[in-house]
């Protein structure tokens, strides 16, 4: 005697069995606006662009950092926070140098134990010395987070750096040594955890302000303990605890009284009263009305847009912007954000990492003080779902006129290795390519070998490291040597970098906005070295120009409200431009050689 | 256990009777009286089990006649006969336990099932069926347990890894259910059903890749498997594949016009991929067919206000708002319509209420974006 085919069909089950299944849970799995089935970890699908390609030059660079960032565990939050990194030039000598910030474990932090962050000297062909020892950055601590920016208007860059209680501010002295004067400037962020920070002239006033991020309140001697806690859990593994159920550590904002100190002035202008947990944030004027805005990416709670008044002074409108949540009114786990004019429409708009099991957004410019995440319609947020992203930038990888999106990913969790989750602790960065449309492409697995490897990624900032008219990227990598990837996309196409001084306005110029004619195309960029993920880039802007030999105009707008208007200008090199002055110099360094051919990187 | 097995075991029964009287001491008149009168009730009730081997065989076979033809009713009928004949008839017991789940007496199809697994314990057909019986009970634990059981007994059995597999999946035990169907695919690699699952399995088990190959399988074994194209798209959609996603909902479309649900999650793909236009076309018709869809009315008000209409946005927001009161996402949007609409007060209000929702609702940033396995 059998059974038909089965005991029971199982769409007969619904029938028979009246509510054991129903047919919305089970026959027809849905998406709806507040629920999403996962994806795994995939390799990319796409058809890429041939010719975009990078190659891991970090060995053949003399780049030997290591990061060091708690035990492999990651039994405690701050273990998974580590990986600020800074492009500056800090020996103005016209060549982008590496600073790489340094954490620790619990064990050396208690025994005084120190792990260096370093300060690499570019040596113009292709290598970097270390410098670290002769510059005076001596700090021991566990780091996390850097921002350059010229606060003394001296011209020479300064690096504030975080860490887990506290920060630093070192004053570049102009000799390739810096000095502490923190307390002096009274940014010591005392006792609080600082991601990123990043420095923006909110008043006007021809000074670098600065924000700080703090993220959890952490006591080292009660540490909450791994697994145990309903925020200790991760689909049901134990995993270290936080941030939520962690009191929030309240943001910083420090106003540049122009005398070489600083005035807290968080309560005053009631920034971050919710004391959400602070990790990517970058100074912008999104409205283009000449004051800067701050958008800070905050984890597992709501991002804010501090809108600012011109008159020193913000509202909180993340919510009424679009900005604070998903496009559905979610609460995303924001990590990294850059911002850029992607759609060339002369607007800024805005790239956000996120956690897996989410997309990464792209908030579109709507000119209306608003902004619409497309990160679907773009095809920027669905392939993001399985990967967490930290670090993001903004940058040409082919010269074309059009910004292109770096993510760095990597898990915080060594523990989903060990499950079939469909994400994994290391991961490939994610490149995407702009298609010109308002889509992109993701092209990661086809641009060279070092773009398809995992890594966990952390920082990321972008920079010409090597003077050759092409943006290159740097990317740290938790308990590893970073990633110097230098840009080797063939044909390059003609560009143009600018390198902005501000006489009125601050001298680096952050805030300046700059409108570029060439080729039929407008161009918008504003000047800014601190965003992405604890990191800072390349403050030079760089336009891609395509197929234009030559540059129509150029106009800045500088935040003191000067503008400066320029001309013809040839293609494929640098111009310096003061404000009020226009181009003071057009220096055009011999680019650094390939320095992949003496010391080829193991990681090729 | 064929008929002759039986009697023999009532013989059996008898003999030690006879046995446990010859030791008993008695006088050889009494003992041959005694054994005269035993002899006598053997014949009668060697007679009466004659008849019932008679009367039995063909009530089996109408048993197993009417569970062919479906009709279990009358399957039942004629078992619960055979069983009042023979109560130790395993063809009986089974034919009823049977006949019982299929027609929802399963309060006397535990009882017959329980007894029959203790009785035959190395028949792997009664735990399946008891195991059926449990779950139909929504009692899923001990469903468990009987398929497993019935699975250790006889592991070809296509059926059994199946239908445990189901109830797994109603359990919401993915990877469990992924394992069971992976078995019954190797006993039938063109089982289309099974091929569906296992997508499904691995679909909420985050192998979205390997789920959709699953579902791929499943459409080429039989193109016209029900949901066969809603289940592939859905994998697509997980994958951020949306246009992919897009062209096997219009498939399953094709096949089901009205129906709300494919309706519905064409719309929101399609919202999903910028295809606004389209998306509010099979939104509203979602809308009309099921007018109690919260989920279908945000979307169409979503994707009205994404292409710029945000005064035709708020009837349907409203309308998201008015059915799912609880849900914070409708007055997110609400708020925003209202705002670009220059209702600054209203959109205020609305996204103090989004506020407060939100503090209510289960957390779904960071690490809690993960479902728990």
């Amino acid at each position: 005697m059998m059974l038909p085919r089965s005991g029971l069909n199982w769409m007969l089950v619904c029938v028979l069995v009246g509510g054991a299944l129903s047919l919305p849970d089970f026959a027809f799995p849905q998406h709806t606006s507040s629920t999403r089935e996962h994806a795994p970890f995939t390799a990319s699908r796409s058809q890429t662009k041939a010719g975009i390609s990078f190659a891991d030059v970090t060995r053949a660079a003399g780049i030997d950092f290591h990061l060091t960032c708690g035990g492999p565990e990651k039994l405690y939050i701050m273990e998974s926070m580590c990986g600020g990194i800074a492009v500056f030039d800090y020996d103005n000598d016209g060549w982008m140098d590496i600073f790489l910030v340094n954490g620790s474990t619990l064990e050396d932090m208690k025994a005084g134990k120190c792990h260096p962050s370093k300060l690499y000297h570019n040596n113009h062909d292709g290598t970097f010395t270390d410098v670290t020892a002769k510059s005076g950055i001596n700090h021991c601590g566990w780091g996390f987070g850097v921002a350059v920016g010229d606060y003394d208007n001296d011209g020479n860059e300064d690096l504030y750096i975080t860490y887990l209680d506290g920060a630093v501010l070192y004053r570049n002295n102009g000799d390739g040594t810096f000095t502490d004067v923190t307390a002096k400037a009274g940014v010591g962020n005392l006792g609080r955890w600082g991601t990123s920070a990043a420095f923006g002239d909110y008043d006007n006033d021809g000074y670098l302000d600065l924000y700080v991020a703090n993220y959890v309140d952490l006591d080292l001697n009660h540490l909450p303990e791994f697994g145990q806690g309903p925020f200790c859990q991760y689909r049901g593994i134990a995993v270290s605890c936080g941030p939520r159920g962690l009191k929030g550590a309240r943001d910083r904002l420090y106003h540049n009284n122009g005398d070489g100190t600083f005035t807290d002035v968080t309560e005053k202008l009631n920034i971050d009263p919710g004391s959400y947990y602070g990790l990517g944030l970058m100074w912008l004027d999104y409205d283009l009305d000449g004051c800067l805005d701050l958008y800070v990416a905050d984890d597992s709670t709501p991002s804010m847009l501090y809108h600012g008044d011109c008159k020193g002074g913000f509202t909180e409108v993340g919510a009424q912007a679009g900005v604070a949540y998903s496009g559905d009114g979610r609460e995303q786990a924001g990590m990294g954000i850059d911002s850029a004019d992607y759609d060339n429409d002369g607007w800024p708009d805005i790239a956000k990492a996120n956690f897996s099991d989410d997309t990464n957004n792209l908030y579109h410019n709507d000119h209306t003080g608003e902004f619409t995440d497309l990160a679907g319609p773009s095809n920027f947020g669905p392939v993001s779902i399985p990967f967490l992203g930290y670090g993001v930038k903004f940058l040409d990888l082919d010269n074309d006129g059009w910004q292109d999106i770096l993510v760095a990913d990597g898990h915080v969790n060594p523990q989903v290795d060990q499950h079939s989750f469909g994400v994994a602790y290391a991961e490939r960065p994610l490149l995407f390519h702009n298609l010109k449309n308002g889509k992109f492409e993701e092209i990661g697995t086809r641009s060279g070998a070092a773009m398809s490897r995992r890594y966990v990624g952390r920082g990321a900032a972008t920079a010409d490291f090597f003077n050759d008219g092409q943006q290159d990227l740097l990317v740290s990598v938790l308990d590893g040597p970073p990633l110097l990837l230098r840009n080797t996309t063939r044909p390059k196409g003609h560009w143009l970098r600018i390198k902005t001084v501000g006489v009125r306005s601050n001298h680096d110029g952050f805030g300046a906005r700059v409108q570029l004619k060439a080729g039929g195309l407008t161009q918008s960029a504003e000047v800014r070295a601190n965003a992405s993920f604890e990191s800072a880039s390349d403050p030079r802007l760089h336009f891609g120009l395509g197929s234009a030999s030559q540059v129509e105009s150029i106009v800045v707008h500088w935040p003191s409200g000067i503008v400066d208007r320029i001309g013809l200008q040839a293609a494929d090199r640098q111009l310096i431009i003061e404000e009020g002055k226009g181009i003071v110099s057009a220096p055009q360094p011999k680019p650094a050689p390939p320095a992949t051919g003496k010391m080829p990187s193991l990681r090729n | 256990m064929s008929m002759g097995k039986m009697l023999g075991r009532g013989r059996l029964r008898f003999a030690g009777s006879r046995a446990c009287s010859l030791r008993s001491g008695l006088s050889l008149g009494e003992s041959f009286l005694r054994l005269a009168t035993v002899l006598a009730l053997l014949l009668v009730l060697r007679a009466v089990a004659m008849s019932q081997d008679q009367r039995l065989p063909p009530l089996i076979r109408e048993g197993q006649n009417a569970i062919d033809v479906g009709d279990f009713t009358r399957a039942a009928h004629a078992f619960e006969q055979a069983r009042q004949l023979a109560p130790d008839s395993k063809e009986a017991n089974r034919g009823l336990l049977l006949s019982y789940l299929q027609v929802g007496r399963l309060g006397e199809a535990e009882a017959i099932g329980q007894a029959a697994v203790a009785q035959w314990p190395k028949d792997a057909d009664l735990p399946h069926w008891l195991g059926l019986v449990y779950f139909k009970r929504h009692r899923n634990y001990l469903a468990v347990s009987q398929l497993q059981r019935a699975e250790s007994l006889d592991p070809s059995q296509y059926d059994v890894h199946f239908d445990l597999a189901l109830v797994l999946l109603s359990d919401d035990q993915y990877s469990d259910a992924a394992n069971d169907l992976e078995k019954a695919i190797k006993i039938d690699p063109k089982a289309a059903l099974a091929h569906v699952l296992l997508g499904r399995a691995y679909q909420n088990t985050n192998r979205s890749l390997q789920a959709v190959e699953q579902f791929q399988t499943a459409l080429r074994l039989d193109p016209n498997l029900p949901l066969g194209h809603y289940h592939l798209a859905f994998a697509y959609a997980s994958l951020g594949r949306n246009d992919e996603a897009i062209a096997e909902y219009e498939k399953e479309l094709l096949r089901s016009t009205n129906n709300p649900t494919v309706l519905y999650q064409l719309g929101h793909c399609q919202v999903e991929a910028g295809e606004w236009k389209s998306a509010i076309a099979h939104l509203k018709k979602a809308t009309e067919i099921d007018p109690q869809n919260s989920d279908a009315s945000y979307d169409l008000g979503k994707a009205l206000l994404l292409q710029g209409d945000a005064e035709t946005a708020v009837p349907p927001l409203r309308r998201a708002i008015e059915l799912k009161p609880s849900n914070p996402s409708p007055h997110y949007q609400l708020a925003r319509a209202l705002d670009k609409l220059g209702n600054k007060e209203e959109a205020q209000r609305e996204f103090e209420t989004f506020s407060a929702l939100k503090k209510a609702q289960p957390v779904t940033g960071g690490m809690a974006a993960g479902p728990v396995q």
